[in-house]
């Protein structure tokens, strides 16, 4: 089952995720999919402060991980200038996996052979106008199904646009 | 000759000092998982309380693994560090060699598993040697369950022990004739590796910080499939 919204802004980008983190539990993945540049750190951003993260979230690009402190821990990763799965290890995935924090992870569906089988994919393309945005929201594994009316729920707000 | 042992492997950071009189000192911390902030201040106390200078360590010794990637980095990198800043020889050993080594005088298979994440294990059997134990399966990675069915198959009086039999205590709890060893045995000690290494070192069996290289036993090497980085799928 995906969930499908629209936003008009990065602002209004911004307040879906922080409505979606009200669902984050430890250990959960999040893989940021879709189009560069079309706001997956604002996405991030957004989860952060409704987790109750109180520093600024920047790009992880250039550094590849960064780490919050919120309701529960984040872990904020791009896997962008990676070339090898082992590359995603050696950023120490599978400890961030198993010490109860939230993992979002941009341009994670690229290493899906290393991530866990239960993860909340979302997938954020460009829309008609410079700032629409459609973000698609796709529950994998057993961890989200359960979450599936809750996640839709949070989200039709934005879903009423469509 | 005097042996600094670093074992990170696991949730446990550790450091020990020790040579032919046995183990000097030791220091170990499983809280928090800050082996990177923890082990060169660890380092630095042991040495004093054992009155022992860096310049009068002979060699140092690593937990190889397999254990968890970031802790095992922090590990093997500092022990390298050292070893080229004091040009000494270094002695790798296996994590799940010195979760058995403390376990040497059962008569049982002795049965090591260390917690790997993502509901897996690492594990090798051993069995007792004159002095030690003897190595019978390689490590490898497994599911819990697999090696329960495993044991349950062999039959063997086993003590099973490490980080990854208590974490999956319930996959086992089913299985005759297998015993849990307590927490005290969960983690690799820093002075087990002492003392095996010592022993290693009396045979000279050294390697040089280049040719050491930790076990990671999972490591995919696949390339990434950048389709859509690339603009190839659009």
């Amino acid at each position: 089952m995906t969930v499908v919204a629209t936003t008009r802004s990065v602002d209004e980008t911004r307040d879906l995720a922080a409505a979606l983190s009200s669902l984050a539990r430890a250990g959960d993945v999040v893989v940021l999919a879709g189009d560069l540049g079309a706001g997956k750190t604002a996405f991030v951003q957004g989860f952060g402060r409704g987790l109750g993260v109180p520093d600024r979230i920047t790009s992880p690009t250039f550094t590849l991980v960064h780490v919050y402190e919120g309701r529960l821990p984040v872990h904020h990763l791009d896997v962008y200038r990676l070339e090898q799965l082992s590359e995603a290890l050696d950023l120490g995935l599978p400890e961030m996996l198993d010490d109860g924090s939230v993992v979002l992870i941009e341009w994670g569906d690229a290493i899906l052979p290393v991530l866990p089988l239960d993860f909340l994919e979302v997938r954020v393309t460009f829309g008609p106008g410079d700032d629409d945005r459609f973000l698609a929201f796709r529950p994998v594994g057993t961890a989200w199904a359960p979450r599936a009316d809750a996640l839709a729920g949070v989200v039709s707000p934005w879903a009423a646009h469509a | 000759m005097l042996i600094l042992g670093i074992t990170t492997s696991t949730a446990q950071v550790g450091c020990a000092i020790g040579g032919h009189e046995g183990v000097l000192g030791a220091i170990h911390s499983t809280r928090g998982r800050r082996h990177a902030e923890t082990l060169t201040p660890a380092i630095e106390f042991l040495c004093r309380q054992t009155r022992v200078e860096l310049s009068d360590i002979g060699a140092i010794a690593v937990d190889l693994g397999p254990g968890m990637f970031t802790g095992l980095r922090v590990g093997v990198a500092a022990g390298k560090a050292l070893s080229h800043a004091r040009r000494l020889p270094m002695i790798g050993v296996t994590s799940l060699d010195l979760l058995a080594f403390p376990l040497r005088h059962s008569p049982r298979r002795i049965v090591c598993a260390i917690d790997a994440g993502r509901g897996e294990i690492f594990h090798a059997s051993y069995r007792q040697s004159p002095g030690g134990v003897q190595r019978i399966t390689a490590p490898q990675v497994a599911s819990p369950d697999d090696l329960a069915f495993d044991l349950q198959a062999t039959g063997d009086e086993v003590l099973l022990a490490g980080d990854g039999a208590l974490r999956y205590e319930a996959a086992f709890e089913a299985v005759r004739r297998v015993e849990l060893a307590d927490r005290g045995e969960a983690y690799p000690l820093a002075g087990s590796l002492v003392q095996l290494a010592h022993a290693r070192a009396l045979r000279e069996e050294f390697v040089s910080p280049a040719e050491l290289t930790p076990t990671y036993l999972r490591k995919p090497d696949a390339e990434i499939n950048w389709t859509t980085r690339d603009g190839e799928g659009s």
